[in-house]
């Protein structure tokens, strides 16, 4: 399954398994599921992100990084997960490996920037996305 | 003895009037007669029971007792009173001997003091005291007055005792002064109560230093704290000996090899102690010893110089195979073709024997060492059984039965079980001309740490003789000696097998066909449970690997356990939950229940019946995370396998994993064949029970 314009934003081999999972290759009804429930999911997180840093909590900052990460993961949006990743160690005040101690202030100046990358990244794949399902509809 | 009558004859004179006095008689010279008249005392010589004679000063026999006459052989009074002395033993009496006569007068005459001397030399054995007193008066002597005493059986006694005691004082050196051996009493508590040379050479105290102590010096520390001496004592009183060979110390530390009986020595009923005897067998133990090295170094060097001459030969051999297999593809005419199919037949024949020998050879010289790796059971079983199903004669059917319950993953050698089973496959087909070669496996026995497979291969062949059947399992035994060999082989196979299955903690065996025709050749093999599943990356790699080979996934397996399974998701992503549960509902489980975090996870799992086959459990959850619910169900006493999931772990993080308590580790995002894979790991000891 070929997903025009994805390029290394989508994993294929893992968004082929969602894809495997649909009863019927024309209706892709459970992988559309999957992915809308995404999307929505994606939005509510950042919203909850840029209150989180106007707040400068970062413990709640790394746990909505983890989340996203997960569900992203899932789905194979490698890129998407990436920039959640590094927002789960900033928000534990460590650099985008997780192995080095950062300074709070630091840590913020870090988010905000990852998060507006992240929330790129994420509208990126969503066009191709909802044109492949588009498509396919 | 004479005695009582004697004392009767007193009695008796005692009341009839006293006699009147002997009449002179036989007088040679003009010497005043002895006490001639006095009567008493003429009465009381002659009627003492005691054999007397009394002499006057000149040696003249004064009176004579009829005691005396009688035990001197019957002469009467009359023909002895006034002979002297030389003139009565010389002539008229033997007892006693004129020589001990001769030697007690003598002396008692020179001492002037009574004598006493034993004769012993009457003829006919008897032995008498002769008591000579002589009597002075005034200086002169007066009488003298000679008793004799039967003393017969006191010399007797004399002599035995003489004997006796020569006897024991013989034995006595004897033993003291053996050096070969030890001996020594102990006294009834195991002190030390004689000691001999041998023991002192032995064991290097002396006398003095080790009387009074207790044997258990002797003994090795080892020993004593086991009590070993006191056991020993007790054995012997028990079963009336005891005998031991083991190391003694001697008084410097060094030890030997000794043999040791210990005997309890009673007088009447009552123990006086214990014998000890103890030979040092330092030598023979040396030269047990350096026997049996030689003959292990002779051994190993068999061994490997057949390991390394079968190697040396097969290598050309299978130059020499190469070359032919090359040559069968070249045109040949079919008297060629016919000659090189000989060539190669022989040729594999010859190879198979060469790989025999390295094995056997290898398996004697002990270089030989079974692997642990991860194998599937019931596979091996099956591909063994179709590669004979090929080649297999038309004649025989084949059959199998192979244990559901087998486990399909278990720590043993592929490659040796694989030997067993196929060289127990290859003779069975091998002697079987027709009817059947039916191979059972099954799962014998199982205990927390391990499975016993027992394995048998039945045939309606020709069957084993009674009498080979001992001997079946001895290298190069084939009990088809005949000239005309129908069979081939080293006649080591068996051998082989026996040896790989006691290696693999197992043992082999043979028993008749009870259908009356054929064998029973059955062995087992306890092969460790796998505790744990093999790290993460492993199974990537065996899943890459399968995808290169065979792309399809057994998913047939998985769909067959997941029948009946209970499966808890605990996953706080809805996304993530959603996916899950299509995949998992996908693999044949219709009932995938939900937990949102590790509290409802814990409140799910923890019931009695445990409610699920399998807990797939997320890391990083809310309220309660991964790894605090599985603690907490595990410590709720719940087995239930628990499946870690999570993103990036870290190296080294799945087995921390697993060491908190979880069963297995699958990374997000989950790879469907990956979770297939633990799923079944973790199901299958289920399906077994």
């Amino acid at each position: 399954m070929d997903i025009p314009g994805a390029k290394d934003s989508i994993d294929p081999a893992t968004f082929e398994q969602i894809l495997e999972m649909d009863d019927d290759e024309d209706e892709r009804e459970f992988s559309k599921s999957i992915v809308y429930d995404f999307f929505g999911q994606a939005e509510s997180t950042f919203e909850k992100m840029d209150k989180k840093l106007e707040e400068s909590d970062l413990k709640t900052l790394s746990e909505l990084g983890h989340f996203l990460k997960g569900s992203s993961a899932t789905l194979g949006l490698t890129k998407v997960q990436a920039q959640c990743e590094k927002i789960q160690h900033y928000g534990q005040k460590k650099d985008d490996t997780g192995s080095r101690d950062i300074t709070e202030e630091d840590a913020l100046k870090k988010l905000k920037t990852t998060i507006t990358e992240a929330k790129t990244e994420f509208q990126d794949v969503e066009k191709v996305l909802k044109k492949f399902y588009r498509d396919e509809a | 003895m004479a005695a009582p009558t004697a004392a009767g004859q007193d009695y008796a004179t005692q009341t009839a009037p006293l006699p009147p006095p002997l009449a002179p008689s036989g007088r040679e010279d003009d010497h005043p007669l002895l006490l001639e008249n006095d009567s008493f005392a003429a009465d009381f010589f002659r009627r003492t029971p005691i054999p007397t004679i009394l002499f006057d000063g000149a040696l003249r026999v004064g009176q004579v007792s009829e005691s005396y006459l009688k035990v001197s052989g019957g002469c009467s009074a009359e023909e002895v009173l006034g002979l002297h002395a030389d003139a009565l033993f010389d002539h008229k009496v033997t007892l006693p001997s004129l020589g001990s006569v001769r030697e007690a007068l003598r002396e008692a005459l020179d001492t002037k003091r009574p004598y006493e001397l034993l004769d012993e030399f009457q003829p006919n054995g008897s032995a008498w005291t002769i008591r000579v007193v002589p009597i002075f008066r005034n200086g002169v002597l007066q009488y003298i007055q000679m008793e004799l005493k039967d003393s017969t059986e006191e010399r007797q006694r004399q002599l035995e005792l003489e004997e006796r005691l020569y006897t024991n004082e013989t034995f006595r050196i004897l033993v003291e002064t053996v050096k070969d051996y030890a001996i020594f009493m102990l006294d009834p508590n195991g002190n030390v109560a004689t000691w001999n040379a041998g023991a002192q050479v032995f064991k290097g105290y002396t006398k003095d230093e080790i009387i009074g102590k207790h044997f258990s010096n002797f003994y090795g520390t080892e020993d004593r704290k086991n009590d070993k001496p006191g056991r020993e004592l007790k054995d012997a009183l028990r079963d009336g000996r005891v005998e031991d060979e083991g190391w003694r110390y001697r008084k410097d530390g060094t030890r030997f090899w000794a043999n040791v009986v210990i005997t309890p020595i009673y007088r009447g009923d009552i123990l006086i102690g214990f014998a000890k005897v103890t030979r040092d067998l330092s030598e023979r133990k040396k030269a047990e010893s350096s026997l049996i090295e030689a003959y292990e170094e002779a051994s190993k060097l068999k061994s490997e110089f057949l390991a390394n001459m079968s190697h040396e030969i097969r290598t050309p051999m299978h130059g020499m195979l190469s070359a032919l297999t090359l040559l069968l593809d070249t045109q040949l005419n079919s008297e060629q073709l016919e000659l090189a199919r000989v060539i190669e037949e022989s040729g594999d024949v010859l190879l198979h024997v060469i790989n025999d020998i390295l094995d056997y050879s290898k398996l004697s010289s002990g270089t030989f060492s079974i692997s642990h790796d991860i194998i599937c059971v019931p596979d091996i079983v099956q591909s063994v059984f179709r590669a004979h199903e090929k080649c297999c004669k038309p004649e025989i059917s084949l059959e199998n039965h192979i244990d559901p319950k087998l486990p399909k993953a278990a720590e043993g050698d592929s490659l040796r079980y694989r030997q067993i089973i196929q060289n127990l496959m290859s003779n069975a087909t091998k002697f079987t001309e027709h009817g059947y070669v039916r191979m059972i496996a099954r799962l014998e026995s199982e205990t927390i740490e391990s499975y016993t497979i027992l394995t048998e291969v039945i045939d309606s062949g020709i069957g084993v003789p009674k009498v080979s059947s001992g001997s079946l399992f001895t290298p190069f035994m084939q009990f088809d000696n005949s000239a005309t060999k129908k069979y081939q082989g080293t006649g080591l196979g068996l051998s082989i097998c026996k040896t790989l299955a006691e290696l693999m903690g197992g043992d082999i065996g043979f028993r008749a066909n009870p259908e009356g025709k054929g064998s029973i050749f059955w062995f087992t093999a306890k092969m460790k449970k796998v505790k744990q599943l093999p790290p993460v990356d492993i199974v990537h790699e065996q899943i890459k690997e399968l995808a290169l080979h065979t792309p399809i996934v057994p998913f047939e397996d998985i769909k067959l356990a997941a029948v009946d399974k209970r499966i808890l998701l605990a996953e706080d992503n809805p996304i993530n939950q959603k996916v899950m549960v299509k995949m998992l509902v996908g693999l044949g489980f219709d009932s995938v229940d939900r937990a949102a975090n590790g509290r409802e996870a814990v409140e799910m799992s923890t019931k009695d019946p445990a409610p699920y086959s399998a807990i797939l459990m997320d890391i990083n959850m809310p309220i309660l995370d991964g790894v605090g619910a599985t603690r907490e169900i595990r410590d709720a006493g719940i087995d239930t396998p628990i499946i870690a999931m999570t993103a990036n772990a870290l190296k080294g993080q799945a087995e921390s994993y697993i060491a908190k308590g979880m069963t297995a580790y699958v990374s997000k995002p989950v790879d469907r064949d990956i979770l297939v894979k633990v799923l079944l790991k973790c199901l299958t000891p289920a399906t077994s029970d």
